[in-house]
């Protein structure tokens, strides 16, 4: 593999490398560059690719006068309380999964396997329905129970492949020194595989904060909206306000790249171990 | 050498199934049952079993052949394009070159952003006015009047497939790169000296050591594509006049616009069938049993 191409190849390869950063980057930078701009100069058919008066004032109107830090502060009291549950449980299930032979082992892999094919949209009307018996409709409540129960079949999977890279020995070793079996999970184990935790709780997070269609259904007051939620009620408006709303685009895309760019290396490792959910 | 106790690791994995029973088994049996029910929330007092009135609503609606001509297209072109896509930027990426894990970090980006942002770029990029689509076009002489893309019904749904592919690729290259990774050098020089040549190569060795990647990843791919709403939703609601509602987009406008939830539970007992039926076909076409490690 470490022979030298031949030079047309790495010519074809550069252009088509360049050119795909292009196709990502290029919206991203419209979206940028449009929250930087005026309104006079966003609703000019001279169309500006490099903004000419830069402004912050669609953040500013943003997190000042509209209802935005509430929906900021419901993302991330929601994203944060599906992190946690979420990776609670698959830490619990992931364990028994990956360190005890039981009956029904292979039923439960399997089964977990087969909620990965289950479309979220198929869950969500009778979700809705034994909500509004139960009461949870409009709660907070209700929707972290929903995107934590959506969240366990794939935290599970990915918690038990990294619970398996860990070898049996060392737990032995601490259970001989005394340890007993809890004290060998949480003082040894757990350390050990903080990566593995860490990406879990963070598909977790990701996964609440970037949804839109289970809380559009579930949540109906304003205090309660989410920010894809929140921001949706514009968009269809006729006359949108695209400053503010790619303001709006890029504060709730921050914080999810930052988790992303965290956990980058583990990406691809959890990918292949048998996950499978975009 | 694994633990055998016989309580241990059902009481650690009680919680997660407790909640996997009560919110997702049950809801998803549940729903065959209201898809006999008559059950309107704009008409609480009467909700009881109809029959197979909401199957003969939905299948006898006049919109229904065009969405489900326009859930062909959706699905078809959607993977189609991140499939194809996704494996050329693979393929740029099975080698080393400098700067690579930063290169890696930016183009899998869309993958980080959410349907709503992503939807709301794109909706913006699309501007009929004030978007920089036309107006490149324009420039580029490429088109000589403004498209208007969400808005025009013959241009809608391939406006949101475009924003759906470019979502994707990242999704698929990370699945065939990490198979790439694991196809073992020697061969790739055994085939050299051989005197194989790079599409040879390409044919004989990368795809048949990651066909059975590709099968799964297009399957599962199919699925999650077949059943994604949200960039319809956000980017046109399915319309203009239903050109691009999809069938998992009409069923979440039927629960979520009209408050039909009986209608909408038909529909989802429809789309369960077709699915089930897709994945069994599938499995049988490609002889997934030898597809290894799940």
């Amino acid at each position: 593999m470490n022979k030298k191409q031949r030079a047309p190849i790495v010519i074809v390869r550069f252009v088509v490398l360049l050119g795909y950063l292009l196709m990502v980057l290029a919206p991203f930078y419209w979206l940028f560059i449009t929250s930087l701009k005026p309104k006079l100069d966003i609703l000019t058919t001279n169309i500006q690719y490099w903004p000419k008066h830069i402004t912050f004032d669609n953040y500013i109107y943003l997190f000042e006068t509209s209802n935005f830090h509430i929906f900021f502060k419901n993302s991330i009291i929601l994203s944060l309380a599906t992190g946690l549950f979420g990776t609670c449980l698959a830490v619990l299930g992931g364990y028994a999964m990956a360190r005890f032979k039981f009956r029904g082992h292979k039923l439960v892999i399997y089964g977990l396997l087969l909620t990965q094919l289950i479309p979220g949209v198929l869950v969500l009307v009778p979700t809705i329905i034994m909500y509004s018996k139960l009461g949870l409709t409009n709660t907070m409540g209700g929707l972290i129970l929903f995107y934590t129960v959506g969240t366990i079949p794939f935290s599970l999977i990915l918690m038990r492949s990294f619970f398996d890279r860990i070898p049996m020995d060392l737990e032995e070793a601490a259970l001989i020194d005394g340890c007993n079996k809890m004290q060998s999970l949480f003082k040894i184990i757990l350390p050990l595989m903080l990566p593995g935790v860490i990406a879990t709780f963070i598909f977790a997070f990701v996964g609440a904060w970037n949804d839109l269609l289970g809380a559009v259904m579930i949540i109906s007051s304003d205090s309660l909206k989410t920010i894809p939620v929140g921001l949706n009620m514009f968009i269809h408006n006729y006359d949108i306000d695209w400053g503010v709303m790619t303001a709006g685009g890029i504060a709730a895309t921050v914080p999810s790249l930052i988790m992303f760019a965290f956990m980058q290396r583990f990406v691809v490792n959890g990918l292949t171990d048998g996950a499978v959910k975009g | 050498m694994k633990y055998v106790r016989k309580n241990e690791p059902y009481i650690l994995l009680f919680p997660s199934f407790f909640l996997l029973f009560i919110f997702l088994a049950y809801p998803l049996l549940s729903s065959i049952m209201y898809a006999f029910q008559s059950f309107k929330l704009t008409a609480p007092n009467a909700i009881g079993f109809n029959g197979i009135e909401n199957f003969k609503a939905v299948l006898t609606d006049n919109n229904f052949p065009l969405i489900m001509k326009n859930t062909l297209i959706w699905v078809v072109l959607t993977v189609g394009a991140q499939f194809i896509l996704g494996l050329i930027l693979a393929l740029s990426l099975s080698r080393p070159f400098p700067l690579r894990n930063v290169y890696q970090a930016f183009v899998f980006l869309p993958w980080a952003v959410s349907s709503f942002v992503i939807g709301l770029t794109f909706r913006w990029l699309f501007n009929t006015e004030y978007g920089p689509v036309n107006d490149i076009l324009l420039k580029l002489g490429i088109i000589h009047e403004k498209i208007y893309f969400l808005s025009d019904p013959k241009m809608a749904l391939y406006s949101v497939i475009i924003a759906m592919a470019w979502t994707g690729i990242p999704f698929f290259a990370i699945m065939l790169l990490a198979a790439m990774q694991s196809i073992p050098h020697e061969i790739y020089e055994a085939a050299e000296i051989d005197g194989a040549g790079i599409i040879s190569r390409f044919w004989h060795v990368t795809f048949s050591y990651i066909k059975q990647t590709i099968l799964i990843t297009l399957l599962l791919r199919t699925i999650w594509v077949f059943s994604s709403a949200e960039l319809i939703y956000i980017m046109t609601t399915g319309g203009p006049a239903n050109s691009s509602n999809t069938l998992a987009s009409y069923m979440f406008m039927k629960a979520f616009a009209s408050l039909d939830y009986g209608q909408a539970a038909a529909i989802g007992l429809f789309f369960m069938v077709l699915l089930l039926l897709f994945a069994f076909i599938f499995l049988r076409l490609t002889k997934f049993e030898k597809a290894g490690n799940l």
